[in-house]
């Protein structure tokens, strides 16, 4: 069996350091086939010879504006300028092709901008599309237990916070809301939720922070709706119409997707900047933030879809979705719908909810989409 | 600064290359070998560092690096910090001769996804509370916070045995015992003295870094002394307190003015403009006096370490550059990276190297073709890992 014809030698000039000591020696190198020599020039003209196989020899990946380098086994090292005969090196043996690959990309601005473009395009559609899909993914993949203990803890963390208290409701009144509650739950509802109405008073004595006239949905499928809300809104209807939005969060998994959501933005600056503190930083979190909102108006005009399809087939209007939100906007018992004011673009930009304008414009639109 | 002739044995090292290299066992200040010759006159030989870096060629290896990253989902992230690593060192110049990072991105890759994973862990548990939740984050935290000192001392070990210069690795000697005293107590006393005694943790700690440290078989020293650290200190306190008091008087005067007109006890940010733009300009304040407090702090603890290092009783190092310049420059960064979405980090990153770099000396008495190696025993990258991405700091 006849050996592949041997490739011309390659020789090299450089500097060299034995890796026992810092002096440096001025060196050549030659590879003949898989043979490597090394030598070192000594005091007074003596020059030692070390020999290799090329196997042995460790080719660095190369640095823009810095020596090439190679280490030899025991800490020797050779550092060359003639990076032309190294890359020679590299191709014939077939090394470090993916750095190399690298190096290539690096050298010019045409593939360093194109660099740029891939990673804008594909942090913006990650961001875009990629986390609320996996975040979707995953909040319909969470198990129902972790759902109940969802809804366990937070209720509890809210009775004993004393962000809640019992009712003030009378029984009969209860008893209507929970009936209404159930037609709502059983055409909306979608399969496999306990869900539950808790009525609480939102404007306990010594609360850290007063509810007042509020509406929740738990991810479980509790639904939390406070006595302020009843006392302001006009119509069981009105009342009807918040309990389906909170139904279409339920079912839309929207509270369990806004934490995965939230978790995929602190890992993806964490995938771009590096390190994990750049992601708890000030210039990082209010972008953070704004998508954090941006996504969860979406999820409100999700859940706004799903109330005004219901109040469309109980009643054949979204009018009292619409009059409660504009009475929730003003805090006023009397307000109207078209007296609510659009908010501005930077208002818009810094909110969790789509401005309530908004918000009664699409329903009106879903209003008359269905006649 | 006086140049009082170094404790240890100084002189010129005449010793054929290679085989002479059975060095002193250990031991403080071992220095490269006392040769045969008696001393001779002993010159000092000044050699400045420089840096060859652009910020131009540097972007192109980060953006291509942070694309590739994003690309491969993080798992190309120790290559990236490699290769970013390698192009500060290797244009780092020393007497003709660069540095080079030497850590193999294949380790650091099992680190990282070993500290990855507990960090994944320890946010799951903490953002969806399931049952048990508290147990696991609680375990997590509890073992880094017992684990940082160790963690810091991996880390220190790791990054010297990773540094190279003509040829020779550096080495960092520290045990857990000096880690536990100077990351661990040190921190542990700042919280509790209310800060008071957060100089002294500096002290510790900058003492352990360098004391630890070794070129070849050459031991560092550091002649620093803690009262340095205080006035450090509290002419940081003072920046701090004093902007405060000087700029933030003026705004709190209007932010009351501003208040004042309105019926309800908070602010209805939608409709006054003018309150939202002071409670921002106040925020920025304290943020912006933070910054330049700390950025203090940080370059003129930089500056004197370098001036108090002494490596094998015969090399000093020395810094020129200007505490109030570094901080100049770290703000302007901060302000520039911001207003470009990041994308001047490189920039940054060389504008701040270039100048640190080129007020820096190294005064040798010795040629430095004359230090021997050491026994170098392997580091693992568990505590780079940690470092890396838990952002530990190290100061320097």
């Amino acid at each position: 069996m006849t050996g592949p014809v041997s490739p011309s030698p390659i020789r090299l000039t450089g500097t060299a350091f034995d890796g026992r000591s810092s002096r440096r020696h001025d060196a050549t190198l030659e590879v003949s086939g898989s043979c490597v020599t090394l030598r070192l020039d000594g005091e007074g003209g003596a020059e030692t010879e070390t020999h290799w196989t090329l196997e042995q020899v460790g080719i660095e990946p190369p640095i823009p504006g810095v020596p090439r380098v190679l280490r030899f086994p025991g800490g020797a090292r050779f550092e060359t300028r003639d990076d032309a005969a190294v890359t020679a090196l590299e191709a014939r043996d077939g090394r470090n092709r993916a750095l190399g690959g690298v190096r290539r990309l690096e050298a010019r601005w045409w593939t360093a901008l194109g660099a740029l473009g891939v990673t804008l395009a594909l942090v913006a559609a990650f961001v875009v599309f990629g986390i609320p899909a996996l975040a979707r993914g995953a909040a319909a993949a969470t198990p129902r237990a972790v759902l109940a203990t969802f809804d366990r803890e937070t209720r509890e963390f809210l009775e004993q916070g004393g962000y809640l208290a019992p009712t003030r409701l009378s029984q009969a009144r209860q008893a209507e809301l929970r009936a209404a509650f159930r037609q709502v739950t059983r055409e909306a509802g979608g399969q496999g939720y306990t869900y539950r109405l808790l009525l609480r008073d939102g404007e306990p004595q010594g609360a850290p922070l007063q509810l007042g006239a509020n509406a929740f949905a738990l991810p479980g499928g509790t639904v939390v709706m406070t006595d302020q809300l009843v006392a302001l809104a006009r119509s069981d209807r009105e009342l009807v119409g918040v309990l389906a939005h909170e139904v279409g969060h339920v079912t839309g998994r929207h509270g369990l997707a806004g934490v995965y959501q939230g978790l995929g933005l602190t890992l993806l600056t964490v995938a771009v900047t590096g390190d994990l503190i750049s992601a708890g930083t000030f210039a990082a979190a209010v972008p953070a933030t704004l998508l954090r909102n941006g996504y969860s108006r979406a999820a409100e005009t999700a859940a706004d879809e799903v109330a005004g399809a219901y109040l469309m087939r109980a009643y054949g209007t979204t009018r009292p979705l619409r009059a409660v939100l504009a009475r929730l906007e003003t805090g006023d018992r009397d307000a109207r719908e078209n007296s609510v004011e659009e908010s501005s673009a930077a208002e818009k930009l810094l909110q969790t909810h789509p401005g309530t304008a908004d918000r009664i414009e699409h329903l009106r639109e879903i209003e008359a989409r269905g006649r | 600064m006086t140049d009082a002739p170094p404790p240890a044995p100084l002189g010129r090292h005449d010793r054929p290359s290679g085989e002479a290299g059975a060095a002193a066992p250990g031991g403080d200040g071992g220095a490269p070998q006392q040769p045969a010759s008696p001393v001779t006159a002993a010159t000092v030989t000044t050699h400045p560092l420089s840096f060859t870096g652009q910020a131009g060629e540097y972007f192109r290896i980060w953006i291509v690096n942070t694309a590739l990253t994003v690309v491969t989902l993080g798992l190309y992230l120790p290559w990236a910090r490699v290769r970013q690593r390698r192009y500060f060192y290797g244009h780092t110049w020393l007497d003709g001769q660069n540095f080079d990072y030497t850590a193999r991105p294949a380790a650091l890759l099992r680190a990282y996804l070993l500290v990855g994973a507990f960090f994944l862990a320890y946010s799951l548990a903490l953002n969806l509370q399931f049952s048990g939740w508290e147990y696991v984050a609680g375990v997590i935290a509890a073992a880094y916070l017992l684990l940082y000192p160790w963690l810091v001392m991996k880390s220190l070990r790791f990054l010297a045995a990773s540094t190279t210069h003509r040829g020779l690795a550096f080495r960092h000697h520290g045990r857990p015992g000096g880690s536990y005293l100077a990351y661990g107590v040190g921190n542990v006393a700042a919280a509790l003295s209310a800060g008071l005694a957060l100089p002294w943790g500096w002290f510790m700690q900058r003492r352990y870094q360098v004391e630890h440290a070794a070129y070849g078989t050459a031991r560092a020293t550091f002649r620093g002394d803690v009262g340095d650290f205080y006035l450090i200190g509290l002419t940081g306190l003072a920046v701090g307190v004093g902007g405060g008091l000087l700029l933030g008087a003026p705004l709190v005067a209007a932010l009351a003015v501003a208040l004042g007109g309105a019926d309800l006890p908070l602010p209805d940010l939608g409709s006054s403009g003018l309150t939202l733009a002071l409670v921002a300009g106040a925020y920025l304040l304290v943020l912006g006096l933070y910054a330049v407090a700390w950025q203090y702090v940080r370059a003129a603890t930089l500056r004197l370490v370098l001036n108090h290092v002494e490596v094998g009783g015969v090399v000093r190092t020395g810094a020129t550059f200007r505490p109030w310049t570094l901080v100049w420059i770290g703000v302007s960064n901060a302000v520039v990276q911001a207003l470009t979405l990041g994308l001047a980090t490189p920039w940054a990153a060389v504008r701040r190297a270039r100048y640190v770099t080129q007020g820096i000396q190294v005064r040798a008495l010795v040629p430095l073709g004359s230090f021997c190696a050491d026994v170098a025993p392997g580091e693992n990258a568990l505590g780079e890992a940690a470092t890396e991405l838990l952002d530990i700091n190290l100061g320097f």
